[in-house]
């Protein structure tokens, strides 16, 4: 598989291979949004009481995907903006659902393959899917043209799937049947770190019988998990259907609602960060308070609390969120306090560096303790390529800046910045601190807008045609009605 | 440290808001953010960056030049230093009214091109044609393309090809004999009336009536020419440093090098009288000085690792052939100038292949 650029930056915090417990929260305050789904429906009223399992929300423009209440409790609708809060919590009943009974006539309709697919988008399993290219929700009763399976997880401080994975092969194998049943004959590629592993020999053990699963290995190196780096490496191509993908925990998630019929309801999310004291891997269900998870793990103020790595994440903004349904991560990193005298000049042996110019380059294994500083004044593009370099969807950085610069839309378009697979590396190490990362996602909604409307115009412009053709015609008939009306007349007086 | 923050902060009202001096507002920022470097942090993902930024990049080419420099005060003596703060005083004053002028940040580049200019300059040049030289460069080589960044040529080769074409007697006569001994000439200040030190021939120059300097001499610097280009050694242990640092990018040196070195063993083997050998072109005159530190110029050379091959070879040849063909005695300059008018066209031809790459995938 041939895979281009790539950097992993050594960073400190990164968490441990163990998964603990927090305590039971007394209220969840569950986003209605999160980075893919808008839950608008909400099917809840205030004052409700619901147990865990239980629809609260949907989203109507991605299948209905719901949204579920991780734990049985009071619902409060007016608490916050844009959130469901659950009061007066009680512990998880564990409920099995089965809408083979309640729904017998799902089942009639669609088979048992069309129950399972039923069952995963109603049970919360169907969201940790996604389309290779896209990125957004594959539909559920479609047909992909491959599934890729990844194992791997690089950016720094979201989950990391050996960590999913522990202690539950089992499952896994099982997840990897359901999900094979699902199918017909596409292939399904299983991306791993070391296929020759103990762990690889014993998937392969498992899965044996299954000849269209693939075994993949690619070297750990930031971001060659993305999944759409990883359906071009294999020669994919986006115009052949969706590519379906998804990663350790959704595997695990099609097991648990396909096997034993529950939701999914909580994850295993990382919290790391260099402003993180002990940096580890928590159980954790959507709508736990995130201000809380930050007094548990850090100390001191003027901290920046992430939604997801450190590269691609989200600011936390609101004090008072939750968790949304898909958060893998929170990255905690601490704002810059001090000027540094002649920082420049400084010989650099605390600071990691893409370049070699900093005395660190000659330590070995050296992680950086990284604030939110971006180190640097703005300059313009001194061309000096590290963009192009660690790009890994091959595109160039430079250029297309460049391209933006000069407002050239179209060459921008010809030069794929819709290949831009988001993952920050170049915004990351530009010296001159261009927002690259930035720049380029304006610049695909710019190109998708400008598209949408030509689309509109000569939609607009083919129906005045149409218009006016008909209008042509009705007048062309009128005027030969009346020219037969006119010569009927003739030829009566010639008769 | 303190002291000189407390200071910045008790100027601080002058040049911001409606202070008396707020049009010099570029140089108090940039003479800030020198000294303390600034805390603004991210805004958007990625919320880390990476530590390097133009200050530090620029930083390492001086350091790279710093054996480089200390050669130049040993074999050419304290003048040296004059000409640099000449060159640092008049070309940063060009940036500054720049910076004033068009009400943007001062940028980095200029650290280099002050330290590079009187580098490539013959040690007896008067002060004053050092000044209007890095003037010149730094106004026409740069600021009128738009500063730092946007500029095709390389200030400081502009610089010194303005002062050839000017004042050709002043550039190519009057070469200093290099010093030797312990000390060498570090504690003399040379100038054109000193006649003892003053020699007229450079190795190239020599060469042209067919007498060979030896090479183990030229390796050390212990020869007449451009104050920092003689002493092979230390260049290539500066260059070596900025390949390191992965501030300049090796395929340039690499490509220049090799390309030049074997042009000139195709010419020397095929007529041995007429042409010198390929090791003494590599160690004579500014080859060495401008593959290392010139070409490696990453605004003006092209961006892609396939455009600085050819950029590469294309001054590697042109080097060679016009010291063997040409009137000239010396041709990197012209050659680099060459290189960086030839850089966006060949960038040009590797984006357009690439992009006709691109337009098959995903």
């Amino acid at each position: 598989m041939k895979l281009r650029g790539g950097y992993n930056i050594t960073l400190e915090g990164r968490p441990a291979g163990v998964v603990t417990k927090l305590p039971e929260p007394q209220r969840l305050c569950i986003p209605l949004f999160s980075r893919r789904f808008n839950f608008s429906e909400v099917l809840v009223t205030d004052g409700q009481v619901v147990s865990d399992g239980d629809t609260l929300a949907t989203d109507p423009d991605n299948y209905s995907v719901p949204l579920l209440a991780p734990r049985g409790g009071t619902v409060r609708l007016n608490d916050t903006d844009n959130h469901i809060v659950l009061e007066d919590l009680a512990c998880p009943a564990g409920k099995a659902h089965t809408p083979e009974k309640d729904l017998p006539h799902i089942v009639q309709k669609m088979g048992s393959a069309g129950l399972k697919r039923y069952k995963l988008l109603t049970l919360g399993a169907w969201q940790f899917f996604s389309d290779a290219f896209t990125g957004d929700l594959p539909d559920p009763m479609g047909k992909p043209q491959a599934v890729i399976i990844s194992t791997l997880s690089l950016e720094p401080y979201v989950a990391r799937g050996d960590v999913q994975l522990l202690n539950r092969l089992l499952q896994f194998t099982r997840g990897l049947e359901h999900l094979q049943s699902l199918l017909e004959y596409q292939p399904i590629y299983l991306v791993l770190p070391d296929i020759k592993s103990e762990f690889a020999t014993r998937v392969r053990e498992q899965i044996r019988g299954y000849a269209w699963a693939k075994l993949i290995e690619i070297p750990m190196k930031y971001p060659y998990d993305n999944f759409n780096i990883l359906a071009r490496g294999l020669g994919l191509k986006g115009a052949d259907g969706p590519v379906w993908s998804v990663r350790t925990e959704g595997i695990l998630a099609v097991d648990r609602s396909l096997t034993v019929s529950k939701p999914c309801l909580v994850r295993i999310l990382a919290v790391g960060g260099p402003a993180v004291k002990n940096p580890v891997h928590v159980k954790l269900m959507a709508g736990y308070p995130t201000d809380s998870i930050v007094d548990m793990f850090t100390e001191g103020d003027c901290l920046r609390a992430i939604n997801g790595g450190m590269l691609s994440g989200e600011a936390i903004n609101t004090a008072k969120s939750g968790l949304d349904t898909e958060a893998r991560g929170i990255t905690i990193l601490s704002e810059p306090k001090e000027r540094e005298f002649l920082g420049f000049v400084r010989p650099g042996s605390d600071r990691a560096s893409y370049s070699g110019c900093f005395l660190s380059s000659f330590r070995s294994k050296f992680s950086e303790r990284l604030t939110t500083a971006l180190r640097g004044e703005g300059r313009p593009c001194i061309s000096c390529n590290y963009c192009e370099e660690v790009c890994p969807a091959g595109i160039m950085p430079h250029l297309l800046h460049k391209y933006l610069y000069e407002d050239l839309i179209e060459e921008l378009d010809e030069a794929r910045v819709d290949l831009c697979v988001q993952c920050g590396l170049c915004s990351f190490v530009c010296p001159s601190k261009i927002e690259l990362k930035q720049q380029f996602l304006e610049a695909i909604d710019l190109i998708a807008k400008e598209k949408e409307e030509a689309r509109l115009e000569k939609e607009a412009a083919e129906k005045r045609a149409q218009e006016e053709a008909a209008r042509r015609e009705a007048e062309e008939a009128a005027a030969n009605e009346k020219a037969k009306a006119d010569d009927a007349p003739v030829e009566d007086s010639g008769e | 440290m303190k002291i000189i923050r407390n200071i910045f902060d008790k100027l601080e009202p002058m040049f911001t808001g409606d202070g008396s001096l707020k049009a010099f507002k570029p140089l108090y920022e940039a003479m800030d953010n020198f000294f303390f470097a600034p805390d603004k942090a991210t805004l958007v993902a990625p919320f880390g960056r990476d530590p390097l930024d133009i200050k530090r990049f620029m930083s390492m080419v001086i350091v790279a030049l710093v054996p480089a420099l200390i050669c130049s005060v040993y074999f050419f003596g304290l003048r040296f230093l004059a000409m640099m703060i000449v060159s640092y005083a008049v070309g940063g004053a060009v940036e500054v009214a720049f910076a004033v002028i068009r009400k943007e940040e001062i940028n980095e580049g200029f650290l280099v091109t002050g330290m590079l200019f009187p580098m490539i300059m013959p040690p007896t040049l008067p002060l004053w044609m050092v000044g209007v030289g890095v003037a010149f460069g730094v106004l026409v080589g740069k600021e009128l393309f738009g500063g730092t960044g946007r500029n095709i040529f390389n200030p400081a080769i502009v610089g010194r090809c303005f002062l050839a074409l000017a004042y050709p007697l002043q550039m190519s006569t009057n070469w200093v004999k290099a010093g030797t001994g312990g000390i060498g000439r570090a504690l003399e200040y040379v100038t054109v009336d000193s006649v003892d030190a003053v020699s007229n021939a450079t190795p190239l120059v020599l060469a042209k009536g067919g007498e060979i300097v030896d090479i183990s001499k030229m390796f050390l610097g212990n020869i007449s020419g451009s104050i920092g280009e003689t002493s092979a050694l230390a260049i290539i242990a500066g260059g070596i440093f900025l390949l390191m640092t992965r501030v300049g990018n090796w395929r340039t040196v690499v490509a220049t090098l090799l390309s030049a070195f074997v042009l000139s063993a195709i010419f020397h083997n095929s007529d041995s009288e007429r042409f010198a050998p390929a090791m003494w072109h590599l160690c004579a005159g500014g080859l060495l000085f401008g593959a290392f530190f010139m070409a490696t110029d990453p605004v003006t050379s092209p961006v892609t690792n396939a455009g600085k091959w050819f950029y590469g070879i294309i001054i590697g040849i042109v080097t060679v052939l016009i010291r063997n063909f040409g009137g000239y005695v010396e041709g990197v300059m012209f050659a680099i100038l060459l290189g960086n008018i030839m850089a966006p066209i060949l960038d040009e031809i590797v984006f357009k292949i690439r992009i006709r790459r691109l337009a098959v995938e995903g």
